[in-house]
């Protein structure tokens, strides 16, 4: 069998690259993350005719500078790891400053083929493109694609193959013109006379360009940080100044007087996409048109996957939970074991899966925005806020999407391009008051605020907002202190884009998020039933390890107001999941008694004739969802929820409660948002600095509310 | 005169960009933001900030403070 050969997909956003390894590999492409950073990777390994080929998707990027992560990281990877060819996906509708790219991954010395997608666009606009003479220009193949269809997708992967690890040749077809190739090969002459350990580690023509570039980078790796005294670079530097601009006009001329030659406009057909704009980017309708969307983006987000939510509930909690009971009770399985395996492992199943109609949707829609190219019109109005919070005009979508579940928020910080603003997103959507804190403001603010309970649950939100903007601040000063933000963005053209694109993406994302946050997930669980339900023997929670830890950690909280062993032990189970910290309320002050379920001692085969029934009813429930307007939310306290307010009332006072929402909402992201977050960004110290950071801004905060609160004479 | 003055649907040309800030300066000349490039402001945001430019044949849209940084002339 011959050696695998690998081929690296280069371009830049927006060409269609994700469209186009989707078409090559299909379920084959495998998703990950490149070492050490955030940015996703994607690979497949296949076989054309006999030779099996490893295709590797780079980042998107303008060039390869070395200023972005993306930038560095597909630049890394063609010199250093050195692919053995390379297809370079272009927008056949902005072939100039797509070029400007493929003349930079020329230079790399890899063998390029120029994949010219989108064609059929190109057709549409009357382009007429001359391929054999681009191919010409270049020289190097060109096959034009249209990837939505898989067209001459095929062909481009064969045509890569077979000039798989030919040597590129630079036969003069792209030349810097005179002044500089002179330039470039007086360094070329003194690197090699240099015989510096360094050549062997770059291709030469590459590294002289970068040095004359002044790349700072490739001066850090190499050590050279000055050119000696050669006439041409002298002269070009004397005259110029720095040769970075030079060297781009230089490629930005080449790519010009190219498609001035091979592209050939028919005749001037009117631009949708500047229609389209007229109206979203309107000076006065811009802004209300952008709420409208983004009240869509929520209601479709959540309203829409609300049935499907309480289905899955339904089918783990119920059937599926009830039938391993009734299994394991006729199996006589030891008690303790059965409440492993249902309030352990089942429960956390249960949690990943009712995730997954949220994810599910939101990812769909995501995907539909970027792909469609609103998204970055999205940016575009609301950068003004944005910034002025030192956040990114993109960054209003995840933290917009945090107020219905923070976890969708986490994944949602994927739209924006720069390290520093999606983890800088991703700090604070967690802030946003999600869905899953209502009910604990419900019951608190309805045991103490009666009629004021509507107000002082909206004041939660502000304190949301309030602890992002405070908490923003702090980390642009420690985390990011210095690092440069640019907002210069593409607006791409409209399209419309097709629903298997938009499935492939969003399966992607969901499978990624059971497979890998769902292990975390699980096993916090499980440790949680752990703390439960041990040591051996223990009488009721009291006794168990959480009722001891509690206790231990319960006078850290005094200052906040609530020093009591339950308020810490419903703290410690809310990072399961917040609305959790009602329900072990009521299990410790012994109300809702700790789910005494009968053990069926039968088949539930009616559970599962329910869940049945459940599936098209949910179907038709979220279309009145959509119809109807938001689901509307009781603030009445249920029958059994009475009982437990005339307990909380004698345990907490007016201010002692607001306190202790106060803390809920902000103390920690729950269990599943923290998962995410580490798997988006693969870094211990970000998730725990995630956790510090916010635990501390919540101590501080509701230390600050309560003893302020009681110098007030709010009471005690 | 600086890109960030011009109002939208005047013709200009880019004279030359600032020096402050190298990474901006980078990605503005990889974009194709270079001295004699014609470009025209489209529209402004309606918060009053960012603005869109066409330039090469393609929509880019920018801050005014990155706008500050290019230097244009006009064009009769
Ligand atoms: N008309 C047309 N649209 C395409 C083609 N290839 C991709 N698209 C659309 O272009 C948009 C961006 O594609 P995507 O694959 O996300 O680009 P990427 O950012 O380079 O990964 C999507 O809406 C695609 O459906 C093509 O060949 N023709
Ligand atoms: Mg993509």
């Amino acid at each position: 069998m011959s050696k695998e050969i690998v081929v690296a997909v280069a371009g830049n956003p927006n060409t269609g690259k994700t469209t186009f390894v989707n078409a090559i590999a299909g379920t084959r492409l495998k998703v990950g993350n490149w070492p050490g950073v955030t940015v996703e990777k994607k690979e497949a390994r296949l076989e054309v005719g006999d030779v099996k080929v490893r295709l590797v998707d780079l980042p998107g990027t303008y060039s390869l500078s070395p200023f972005s992560t993306e930038e560095i990281i597909a630049r890394d990877f063609l010199v250093k790891e050195r692919p053995d060819v390379v297809l370079n996906v272009v927008d056949a509708t902005n072939l100039e400053r797509n070029l400007y790219l493929t003349l930079q991954l020329i230079e790399t010395g890899r063998p390029v083929v120029l994949v010219l997608n989108m064609y059929d666009e190109a057709l549409k606009r009357g382009l007429r493109i001359e391929v054999e003479k681009l191919e010409k220009l270049l020289g190097i193949p060109v096959v034009p694609t249209v990837a939505v269809k898989g067209e001459g997708v095929r062909e481009a992967l064969e045509t890569a193959v077979r000039i798989a690890g030919s040597v590129a040749k630079l036969d003069g077809h792209v030349s810097y013109g005179e002044e500089v190739e002179k330039a470039i090969s007086e360094v070329e002459d003194w690197l090699l006379k240099k015989g510096s350990a360094v050549l062997g580690k770059y291709p030469t023509r590459w590294l002289a360009i970068k040095l004359l570039e002044g790349d700072q980078k490739v001066s850090e790796e190499t050590g050279i940080r000055e050119l000696p005294d050669l006439p041409m670079v002298k002269h070009l530097l004397s005259a110029h100044g720095e040769l970075g601009e030079v060297l781009a006009e230089v490629r930005y001329g080449i790519a010009s007087g190219i498609v001035r030659e091979s592209v050939h406009k028919e005749d001037a057909r009117p631009d949708l996409s500047e229609k389209l704009d007229r109206l979203f980017l309107n000076r006065y309708l811009g802004l209300p048109v952008f709420m409208a969307m983004m009240w869509l983006l929520f209601k479709l987000a959540f309203d829409l996957s609300s049935p499907f939510v309480d289905w899955l509930d339904g089918l783990v909690a119920g059937a599926f939970t009830e039938t391993l009971a009734w299994g394991l009770y006729k199996l006589s399985a030891p008690e303790w074991f059965q409440s492993l395996v249902l309030d352990g492992i089942v429960a956390g199943v249960g949690t990943v899966a009712v995730f997954l109609p949220v994810i599910f949707a939101m990812m769909f829609l995501i995907t539909f925005l970027e792909g469609s190219g609103y998204l970055a019109r999205a940016a575009f109005v609301m950068d003004r806020a944005m910034h002025t919070v030192g956040l990114h005009g993109k960054s209003f979508i995840p933290l917009l999407l945090g107020f219905g579940c923070n976890v969708p928020a986490v994944y949602a910080t994927r739209v924006l391009e720069s390290r520093r603003d999606r983890v800088l997103t991703a700090f604070l959507a967690p802030l946003m008051s999600c869905g899953a804190r209502l009910p604990v403001y419900v019951l608190f603010a309805g045991a103490f605020f009666g009629s004021r309970a509507g107000t002082v649950i909206w004041s939660l939100y502000m304190v949301g907002i309030g602890a992002a903007l405070l908490l923003g601040a702090i980390l642009q000063r420690l985390l990011f202190r210095g690092e440069a933000t640019f907002f210069v963005m593409e607006l791409p053209p409209y399209r419309l884009p097709r629903a298997k694109y938009l499935l492939v993406h969003t399966w992607e994302k969901t499978r990624h998020f059971v497979v890998k946050a769902g292990t975390y997930i699980l096993a916090m669980s499980i440790a949680v039933w752990f703390l439960f339900h041990l040591p051996p023997g223990a009488k009721g929670l009291e006794e168990s390890y959480l009722g001891r830890l509690s206790k231990a950690v319960a006078p850290v909280f005094s200052p906040l107001g609530f020093g009591n062993w339950e308020a810490a032990a419903s703290l410690v189970t809310g990072f399961l999941a917040k609305e959790v910290v009602v329900s072990t309320m009521g299990e410790i002050y012994g109300l809702s008694s700790a789910e005494e379920d009968e053990i069926p001692q039968e088949f539930p085969s009616h559970s599962w004739g329910e869940v049945f029934k459940g599936l098209p009813l949910a179907f038709v429930e979220a279309g009145r969802n959509l119809l109807a307007g938001l689901y509307p939310v009781s603030l009445e306290p249920d029958e059994a929820e009475a009982s437990l307010l005339s307990r909380i009332r004698e345990v907490f006072t007016p201010l002692s409660a607001y306190a202790f929402m106060v803390f809920v909402l902000l103390y920690v992201p729950c269990m599943v948002v923290l998962a995410a977050f580490y798997m988006e960004f693969r870094s211990l110290r970000l998730t725990g600095l995630m956790l510090i950071s916010h635990f501390a801004l919540a101590y501080g905060l509701t230390y600050f509310l309560y003893q302020a609160g009681k110098l007030l004479g709010y009471g005690g | 005169m600086k890109l960030s003055e011009v109002s939208p649907g005047m013709k200009v040309k880019i004279i030359r960009l600032g020096q402050g800030f190298p990474a901006l300066r980078k990605r503005l000349l990889d974009m194709g933001v270079l001295s004699g490039e014609p470009i025209t402001v489209e529209r402004v945001a309606p918060l009053g900030d960012p603005l869109e430019v066409k330039i090469k044949g393609y929509r880019l849209s920018l801050r005014k403070e990155e706008a500050d940084e290019i230097l244009v002339e006009v064009v009769s």
